[in-house]
């Protein structure tokens, strides 16, 4: 079978058909808007159905591709001609679908790169995408009549009512899928940021799809922004790739990266400036340290649009953006991203003891394990980051799934209201427990089973161990303590949530009366999720398939070795490979173990033996407390820092233009008109009318004065004939005497 | 003054002597026209200055004063003729208009016919 | 009427409107209704001729691919001063005129609100569409003056009388704003005319450059310099020969021209800080002539630059790449920042106009074809067709976002950001297509906003790199205004401001104004190509012949200096020897 037209074609499907669905949507619910209707419930259904069906048709096409890759590409085998030791790349197909411009040697393209990792996450990407959607069927039935927000009230403070947009939230979720595998599919990092964009986008609407409640619309907009913020650094990535390389094609990049600066690659501090800007990008997508800011606010969306965009997919988005682009990192870079991974993870798994917010809780969690799978990544764990990421996205969105189920059912989101709902909901909780489990990474090091994410965070730890051993320096070592410490942290916060939500006593008797179990288009996701995460991270029987063994195959050219960096010569990132060894394996397993058992331990003596009371601990440690209850302040750092210095400075260059150059045109106008009138009171009025003038009143006043001779009187006339003849003849006489006759 | 009429006196009528008569007549016309007030008078001295000035034309232009050299032949005579019908002419325009300034004004008084005063 | 000739079927294109106008003079006055729609006939049938070229109309058919100017005539004008009625369009001109004539259509079919001494409305718009026209169409240095004030003052009139409280202050901040925009201009014609001299061009060039045979022979026969008006003759005088070389003032008189040229042009564009004739201008004009400033108007600055400032003037656009390009990032971040201070929508959407017109100024001045890249023209060439394309998308996006604006005041009467809100549940639909529109403006892919800055931004590191990351920067500023303004407008609970019943449904008649931009926006957003196609050729052949004319300096200074320094060095050998020869041995 020829996979360079199959793959694409097939991917190129899976890739397009949510859009075709988003097209239908958006059209379909908007044509009856023109003759002034709301688009009816049966068509609204038709479209949650569509949409489903267009990403679980996708789901079909990605295992397909999957099928067609693993029958021509073996698991195990080695690289075409390749060994370990030298750069080379995995098997993979790229290739453009169309152009979009080209100015003589250069060339942007919607294209493809399709290798291991890209089928597999397509087919993560689309599986959850589908549960997502059906379990939204039964979350957003709400919205298919007509809804009453009580959390908005309009002027007559009466509560919102507004038509459903059941829809429009189906018609944004397929937007986001086909954005999402958009970016895996990407051929290059153009691409890749067109996509970028436009997932950051499906994000705003779907963070603001209560577009009524201000909070919404706020962490929306903040949602957009911080990305922006980050997708600046990743524009001056790009510019330095594209200005010294001429092409962002991922298949031309990697080969040239490899060459010296003469010959077309990059000088090395243009990689480091590279490598930092294009991870500036993942920091905002993933929403890591100093850029994750915005991740909680974004739970104010519905909590199907958390599972799938705020935890699952859109937010590994930039952990698989470093994972793609890794051969463009230079070991620098590498140990930015693992300080900056270790920094998130410590500080959102510290947030998270503290939060009330059930989601809360799980977006700061979702913040810490994403800090796991860059510090992963940065410490040379190419696999072991990403097989996180795979797991994390199916515990992820059980946890948050479940965590809607509960909201669903007691219609707050306040852990203090909570409480015993095992009893009434005993499937979301059971659900919730594996996924728990799950995400602390349960396990049994001695007998090598556990949940998927023992494996994964093993593999993380492992490596950790691995990186803190090749490099001696005890600074270096706080990149292994800080992810031991977190998952002790996990586990406590995690555990904390769930005693808190499904065990002891009910907190609030009128919620928990009220509560009940889920629709099965809800419970049904849940199980198969949680069915998933428990075995995710298995081999599969009899064979070698595994999400890591499909990983390694997608093993980016030069990986495969430990290096050294440049400017700090004492870095050493060390091979992957080397982590497996059972001198790192068994430590770390049973450190981890250990940790993981301490936080488990910690929060069950809090929360559901009450040995220790958390109120007291409260009480002792109030600043700490606060410190963290406020979010270490973050947002309040950037508000006086950024924000309003942006708008000091928006009125600052407002004012110029009111009260600089506006004045200084108006100044203009002003001395020439008083020029003008200069000149045409001393020229014009005074010299050249003035003479006339003057001219005029001579005139006027030797008429003025000859009129006085008029008299009018016939006898003054006649002497005055008289005298003139005689004056006259006077005249002549004398004139005949001396000149003519003289 | 003395030694003109002396010698106007001491000569035969000639054209000089007929001059000095018109100018009189012409200096008492043109008195009478400057100091009657009424229009009656004035007209009066219009005509006087008119004859005055007939009679030098007459003299000038007659054979018997000038003798063989006068020049105007009989044009003097003429032209007197055509004062007269002038002067007939101009009195009656100015009887009219006296008329007239009469009935307008109820005198014929021509101090108060001043409305041509600049 | 032949309409298989180019001077037909072109000057039809562009008179046609004019013409028009003269049949609203003897329209009947109480008929507004009727004149109207012959007005906006009038613009159907101008857009349609200027999609003929498109299509390929026979004889005017224009070919894809085909660098360099096509259809070409020339007409004696005014023999005594060379002066030609000479058009001709290519990749350049072509897709701005397909955009004027589009703009005043939809903005005549926006114009239906207006009803304040229609039928001298409709003449002045007829007029100035003529104007537009023919400024896109022109070759001819004093045609093209000439069109461009024949604009000026439909536009003066439109502006003064039908817009809003300010109007007068306005209309006539705008007028001397581009007024003296066009003086300086004038200066420049006048300078480039009086130094440029035919003769040194072979017969082939000057056939070439459309001029007819019995001129050439009597250009080549003539014994005193032969000026000319040809805006083709003058690029090649301008990059092949000195004659704009003569010193004023320790600079060149292409650097002078340039510099005015330059000046002339950039009001119009407009670049801070020449700017503030723009938002007095948008927030007093009514919302059809809003959509043509800001559509059109303002492309023709770009326009110029890319016609005559550049290609004419190599050596001082060289030499001022840098004032150049600071100039549009200063403009792109000073309109973000003041676009973010603003209350007033339309204020607001005409400060983001400012910040987006930046990016055509920094895209035209990205010299980065120099020594130092071997003369490779590629990045310049993404950075120039990444400024048209962007005046091209911005011509769609803030036609339509200052329609979507005037929507919402011709229905409220207000304009206040703060006393919005809500509007997405009242006009669902309407509120749709202006967040459409609004992330076009906002450079969101898949838009056609993106498409411009992307290529500028990209090319801008190449040129100078402390201005790509600046340039990067206002990319978070743009989300930050148009975002915030959304909020503020469309999303939220309630409409609070007054006349909230007004708040009717999008008419069929907005919609179909709306609906086309949003959905050309999506095309060229998508698929760039569509207008890359038509444009790219022209624009990177305009570039290569300056990156050619760049290296032919740079070696004739090399020479020059090498010829200078052989002879020093010579100098010194002899002297060495004699001073060898003179001093004694030890």
């Amino acid at each position: 079978m020829d996979l360079q037209t199959w793959l694409p074609l097939l991917l190129g499907l899976a890739w397009l058909l949510p859009l075709a669905s988003f097209a239908i949507v958006s059209i379909g619910g908007s044509l009856p808007q023109i003759q002034g209707h709301h688009a009816s419930y049966r068509s609204q259904k038709i479209a949650g159905v569509v949409a489903s069906a267009a990403c679980g048709a996708s789901f079909l096409l990605s295992l397909l591709a999957m099928a067609i890759w693993l029958t021509n590409h073996p698991l195990g085998a080695e690289h075409p001609g390749g060994h370990p030791g030298t750069a080379h790349a995995p098997p993979h197909y790229s290739g453009d679908f169309y152009s979009l411009a080209s100015f003589g040697d250069l060339h942007l393209a919607i294209g493809y790169y399709i290798d291991t990792l890209t089928v597999t996450m397509f087919c993560m990407v689309t599986l959850i995408a589908t549960c997502v959607h059906v379990y939204s069927w039964g979350y957003m039935h709400e919205e298919l009549a007509d809804v009453v927000d009580n959390e908005v009230a309009t002027r007559d403070g009466k509560a919102l009512h507004r038509p459903g947009r059941y829809h429009r939230f189906f018609q944004y979720l397929s937007l986001f899928t086909f954005s999402m595998l958009g970016v895996v599919i990407a051929g290059n990092l153009a691409m890749v940021f067109v996509f970028w964009e436009l997932v950051g986008i499906c994000s705003y609407f779907l963070i603001g799809f209560y577009i009524e409640r201000p909070s919404a619309t706020n962490a929306a907009n903040k949602a957009f922004i911080v990305n922006r913020v980050g997708d600046f650094g990743m524009l001056i990535g790009l510019m330095t790739l594209w200005s010294s390389l001429g092409t962002l094609h991922f298949d031309q990049i990697f080969p040239q990266l490899a060459e010296p600066a003469s010959a077309g690659g990059l000088s090395y501090p243009l990689l480091v400036v590279a490598g930092i800007g294009l991870f500036c990008g993942c920091i905002g997508k993933s929403a890591q340290f100093p850029l994750h800011t915005w991740l909680p606010d974004a739970m104010e969306g519905p909590t199907p649009v958390s599972a799938l965009v705020h935890s699952a997919t859109m937010v590994a988005a930039g952990v698989y953006l470093v994972g793609r682009c890794y051969p463009i990192f230079v070991p620098e870079v590498l140990l930015v991203i693992a300080v900056v991974g270790a920094i998130t993870l410590a500080m959102a798994a510290t947030i998270a003891i503290t939060a009330v917010d059930i989601k809360r809780v799980l977006a700061y969690s979702t913040i810490s394990q994403l800090g796991y799978m860059m510090l992963s990544l940065g410490l040379g764990g190419w696999v072991a980051g990403l097989f996180h990421l795979i797991t994390h996205a199916f515990f992820k969105s059980l946890l948050f799934l479940c965590s809607g189920s509960v909201i669903h059912a007691v219609h707050t989101n306040d852990l203090r209201e909570m409480g015993g709902l095992r009893k009434k909901m005993p499937w979301t909780a059971y659900t919730m427990l594996v996924g728990c489990l799950a995400i602390i990474g349960a396990g049994v090091p001695a007998w090598g089973i556990g949940f998927s994410g023992f494996f994964s965070k093993d593999a993380i730890l492992e490596q950790a161990w691995s990186f803190a051993g090749a490099n001696p320096a005890p600074v270096y070592g706080l990149l292994l303590w800080v992810p031991v410490a977190g998952a002790m942290l996990t586990a406590l916060y995690m555990f904390r949530l769930w005693y808190l939500t499904f065990a002891g006593e009910p907190r609030n008797a009128d919620r928990y009366a009220h509560a009940h179990e889920s629709p099965l288009s809800m419970i049904a996701p849940l199980v198969l999720l949680a069915t998933l995460a428990v075995s995710i991270g298995w081999v599969w029987p009899f064979s070698e398939l595994s999400v890591t063994s499909l990983l390694e195959q997608a093993r980016p050219a030069g990986t495969q070795e430990t290096v050294q960096g440049e400017w700090l010569s004492s870095l050493t990132i060390p091979d992957e490979h080397l982590s497996h060894a059972p001198e790192i394996q068994v430590p770390a397993g049973w450190t981890t173990f250990s940790a993981a058992m301490g936080g488990l331990l910690l929060a069950t003596m809090t929360y559901l033996w009450k040995w220790l009371r958390a109120e007291e601990i409260r009480q002792s440690f109030r600043p700490i407390h606060s410190f963290l209850w406020n979010q270490w302040w973050f947002d309040e750092l950037y508000d006086w820092t950024l924000v309003k210095p942006t708008l000091w400075l928006s009125r600052f260059f407002a004012s110029i233009d009111h009260w600089l150059i506006d004045p200084l045109v108006h100044g203009i106008t002003h001395v020439s008109r008083l020029v003008a009138r200069l000149l045409d009171s001393l020229l014009d009025r005074r010299a050249i009318d003035g003479s006339l003038h003057t001219l005029a009143d001579q005139t006027w006043n030797t008429g003025l004065s000859l009129r006085q001779l008029q008299s009018g009187s016939l006898r003054q006339y006649v002497l005055f004939l008289v005298a003139g003849t005689l004056g006259l003849f006077a005249v002549a006489s004398l004139y005949w005497k001396f000149a003519v006759a003289g | 003054m003395n030694f003109l009429l002396a010698n106007l006196l001491s000569e035969p009528v000639g054209v000089a002597h007929y001059m000095v008569v018109g100018a009189v007549l012409f200096t008492c016309g043109i008195v009478c026209m400057a100091t009657k007030r009424n229009a009656l008078g004035v007209l009066m001295g219009v005509e006087l200055v008119l004859n005055g000035a007939n009679i030098n034309l007459i003299a000038m232009g007659s054979p018997y004063l000038q003798g063989e050299n006068a020049t105007l032949g009989l044009d003097g005579q003429l032209m007197a003729l055509f004062v007269i019908v002038l002067a007939a002419a101009e009195a009656a325009v100015l009887l009219a208009i006296t008329l007239n300034f009469y009935n307008s004004a109820g005198s014929v008084d021509i101090d108060q016919a001043d409305q041509l005063r600049g | 009427m032949n309409l298989h000739s180019p001077a037909t079927y072109l000057s039809l294109l562009t008179f046609l409107p004019a013409a028009a106008a003269v049949v609203v003079c003897f329209l009947p006055k109480d008929q507004d209704e009727f004149v109207k729609k012959w007005t906006l006939g009038a613009t159907v049938v101008a857009f349609l001729l200027s999609l003929g070229m498109l299509v390929g109309w026979p004889g005017i058919a224009f070919q894809i691919g085909e660098p360099g100017m096509q259809h070409v005539f020339s007409v004696d004008w005014i023999p005594s001063f060379q002066v030609h009625y000479m058009m001709g369009i290519d990749g350049i001109s072509l897709p701005l005129v397909v955009l004027t004539t589009l703009i005043s259509m939809l903005a005549m079919g926006a114009s239906w609100p207006i009803t304040k001494h229609v039928k001298a409305y409709c003449m002045l718009f007829l007029l100035l569409e003529t104007g537009m026209i023919g400024v896109f169409l022109a070759l001819d240095f004093f045609l093209f003056y000439v069109f461009w004030e024949v604009m000026l003052l439909p536009m003066y009139f439109l502006i003064g009388v039908w817009g809003g409280p300010r109007r007068e202050y306005a209309a006539i901040k705008f007028f001397l704003f581009t007024l003296f925009g066009s003086v300086l201009m004038l200066i420049a014609l006048l300078m480039l005319y009086y130094s440029s001299d035919l003769r040194p061009l072979d017969a082939g060039l000057l056939a070439e450059v459309g001029i007819s045979q019995t001129d050439i022979e009597a250009i080549q026969a003539a014994d005193t310099p032969q000026h000319t008006f040809n805006l083709l003759a003058l690029q090649e005088l301008g990059q092949t020969t000195d004659q704009f070389k003569n010193r004023l003032a320790g600079k060149t008189y292409e650097w002078w021209a340039f510099l005015l040229l330059f000046v002339g042009f950039v009001i119009k564009v407009p670049s801070v800080p020449l700017h503030t004739w723009l938002p007095d201008a948008h927030v007093e004009a009514p919302t059809p002539i809003s959509m043509i400033l800001a559509g059109i108007l303002l492309k023709m600055g770009g326009y110029g630059l890319l016609r005559i400032a550049y290609p004419i003037c190599p050596e001082a656009a060289y030499d001022l790449a840098m004032f150049v390009c600071t100039l549009g990032v200063v403009s792109m971040v000073y309109g973000a920042f003041a676009a973010l201070a603003q209350t007033d929508f339309k204020r607001l959407v005409a400060y983001s106009s400012i910040s987006h017109m930046g990016y055509v100024v920094l895209g035209l001045g990205v010299w980065s074809a120099t020594a130092g890249t071997d003369y490779n023209p590629d990045y310049w060439k993404m950075g120039m067709n990444g400024a048209l394309f962007q005046m091209i998308a911005h011509g769609i996006s803030s036609a339509g976002m200052f329609f979507m604006v005037g929507l919402l005041y011709d229905r409220v009467h207000h304009r206040d950001l703060n006393q919005f809100g809500g509007i997405f549940g009242k006009m669902p639909l309407s509120s749709g297509l202006a967040i459409g529109i609004f992330f076009a403006g906002l450079g969101l892919p898949g838009l056609c906003g993106f498409i411009g800055e992307f290529f500028v931004v990209l090319a801008t590191w190449k040129f100078s790199i402390p201005l790509a990351v600046v340039s990067a920067a206002v990319v978070i500023l743009t989300a930050g205004y148009i975002l915030w303004t959304l909020q503020r407008v469309y999303l939220g609970a309630d409409y609070t401001g007054p006349h909230a019943e007004a708040l009717t449904p999008i008419t069929k008649r907005e919609l179909s104004i709306a609906a086309p931009l949003l959905a050309l926006a999506l095309l060229f957003g998508v698929y760039p190509r569509a207008l890359l196609d038509t444009m790219e050729p022209s624009v990177s052949q305009t570039v290569e012949r300056l990156a050619e004319w760049k290296e032919r300096d740079d070696q004739a200074k090399e020479t020059r200096q090498d010829s200078g320094k052989t002879t020093r060095q010579a100098r010194r050998l002899t002297n060495h020897h004699q001073q060898q020869l003179t001093t004694p041995s030890p």
